[in-house]
């Protein structure tokens, strides 16, 4: 006998078994949805207890106010991401003197026996960690204006019109500021690696060519 | 294609976003020529591998939320689902609720309503208009109409003591407009003639200052009997064969109890 592969159920079906007070459908959207809020947050916040805190607060105020999900107005991940979003900036204010960019760096990869054996190219792989790492830490030191837009449509890989309804503006606003975030970012690559260029300055310029 | 027209589509070339191909043969070609152009693209290149790198380590580093975050995520679930349980209200209890609260609406909406009603009642008074309100006579309130004088009939020697050079604030003005009312009134009614006796007034005098009367906003006209004598006080010409008989005067007291004013009827 033959039976039919059952499609899992969306993630609004599970908001509104949570919402019935159904745990394991509140675990089950837990587990589909926790790594991108927290990758965002830590993202943005560069520190893994903020990340944590933003975590557990996005889903606390979900399991609150459920009733407020609009499925119209967007998808459930969208909405986790917005709301981890206000957390993330309110945080970083009332922080501001004390974020430390360096917190994600030095103790998110632990460094097993295993990690130590270097495998096909070690050089290779030593400039490419070193490249994650500077951009990480380049990304990190954007206004919060331009980095959401890097880790939203960069780092999760959300459509203009996705990040547009996570930030809460239009569209065109999105690819405008990713445009200046990507350019900023190429500023900063260059001032880093000391890469003098005839000190070019990225900006849009007419020639005649 | 232009610098500015290459650094609109720039991100896309970078990114290898679907374009259409014409536009990014344009752009292409236009970077081959265009020496910045073409280190702006080789940077947005490298910049675009560089956030894919680090997006796919990212991702690929498992990165998650602890498990604690979770052990109290679900414990405060678990809260959460209790209380909501605790707080659960059956609809029988919602349906009586709501009738308390309609009852209780229903309750408030008569008090006040009835309270609207005593308020504006209290305040009618004050609203009437200031010639009916101002100076009321003390008769009998189906007489509120009447003048402060009694009426008499119309007479060809009716005369108006006018006195000039006095102050005469607005009360004044009402007073004296309210005692022609009533005589022409009266004018309008001649079978009264022979029941009642014409009176003649004088103007009002004033018995205060100019700023004292000002403050006068209603008040009473109340008739009274003086001697003879009170006229000369107000320079009014007296007939000494009669100085001892008394003569009827209104006297406009204000609210505070104080005379304001006063004129002689004859």
């Amino acid at each position: 006998m033959m039976t039919l592969p059952t499609t899992p159920p969306s993630d609004l079906d599970l908001l509104q078994q949570m919402m019935t007070g159904d745990e394991d459908a509140f675990t089950q959207l837990y587990g589909r949805r926790q790594a991108g809020v927290y990758r965002f947050a830590l993202h943005m916040s560069g520190s893994q207890s903020l990340a944590e805190d933003v975590t557990q607060e996005v889903f606390i105020v979900l399991m609150r106010e459920a009733g407020r999900y609009d499925p119209t107005r967007g998808s459930l991940a969208g909405y986790l991401y917005g709301i981890a979003r206000n957390q993330v900036l309110r945080r970083l204010e009332k922080d501001r003197p004390f974020v430390q960019f360096a917190d994600w760096s030095a103790d998110a990869e632990e460094i097993t026996p295993a990690a130590m054996i270097a495998e096909g190219d070690p050089l290779g792989d030593l400039t490419r960690n070193e490249m994650i790492q500077e951009l990480r830490d380049l990304v990190l030191s954007m206004p919060p204006r331009y980095r959401e837009v890097i880790v939203l449509c960069e780092l999760h890989e959300m459509s203009y019109l996705e990040a547009a309804a996570v930030i809460g503006c239009a569209v065109g606003t999105v690819r405008s500021r990713l445009h200046r975030a990507r350019a900023l970012l190429i500023e900063k690559l260059r001032a880093a690696r000391g890469r003098n260029a005839a000190a070019e300055e990225v900006k849009p310029a007419r020639c005649f060519a | 294609m232009n610098c500015d027209d290459f650094e609109a589509v720039i991100n896309d070339l970078a990114k290898k976003v679907i374009m259409d191909a014409d536009l990014r043969d344009k752009a292409l070609s236009h970077a081959a020529l265009c020496g910045r152009c073409e280190t702006r693209l080789t940077d947005e290149r490298e910049l675009t591998s560089g956030l894919k790198a680090l997006a796919f380590a990212s991702a690929a580093s498992t990165i998650e939320a602890p498990s604690h975050v979770e052990a109290s995520l679900l414990a405060a679930f678990r809260g959460h689902s209790a209380h909501r349980a605790a707080s659960y209200v059956s609809p029988r209890a919602i349906t009586s609720r709501w009738l308390y609260v309609a009852a209780g609406i229903a309750a408030m909406a008569v008090i006040t309503f009835l309270l609207t009603l005593t308020v504006s009642r209290t305040r009618d008074p004050a609203q009437q208009p200031k010639s009916e309100q101002a100076i009321s006579p003390p008769v009998a309130p189906d007489k509120r109409q009447e003048p402060s004088v009694k009426a008499e009939p119309p007479t060809g020697r009716e005369t108006k003591l006018a006195v000039s050079g006095l102050p005469k604030t607005a009360a004044f003005k009402r007073a004296n407009q309210r005692a022609n009312q009533g005589r022409a009134q009266l004018r309008a009614n001649p079978q009264d003639d022979s029941t009642t006796e014409a009176e003649i007034a004088t103007d009002f005098f004033p018995l205060m200052n100019r700023e004292a009367l000002g403050q006068l906003d209603s008040g009473q006209v109340v008739r009274v009997e003086l001697p003879r004598s009170a006229l000369m006080s107000f320079g009014l010409p007296m007939n000494m064969d009669r100085a001892d008989e008394r003569i009827k005067a209104d006297v406009v007291v204000g609210n505070d109890g104080l005379a304001r004013a006063i004129r002689f009827v004859r």
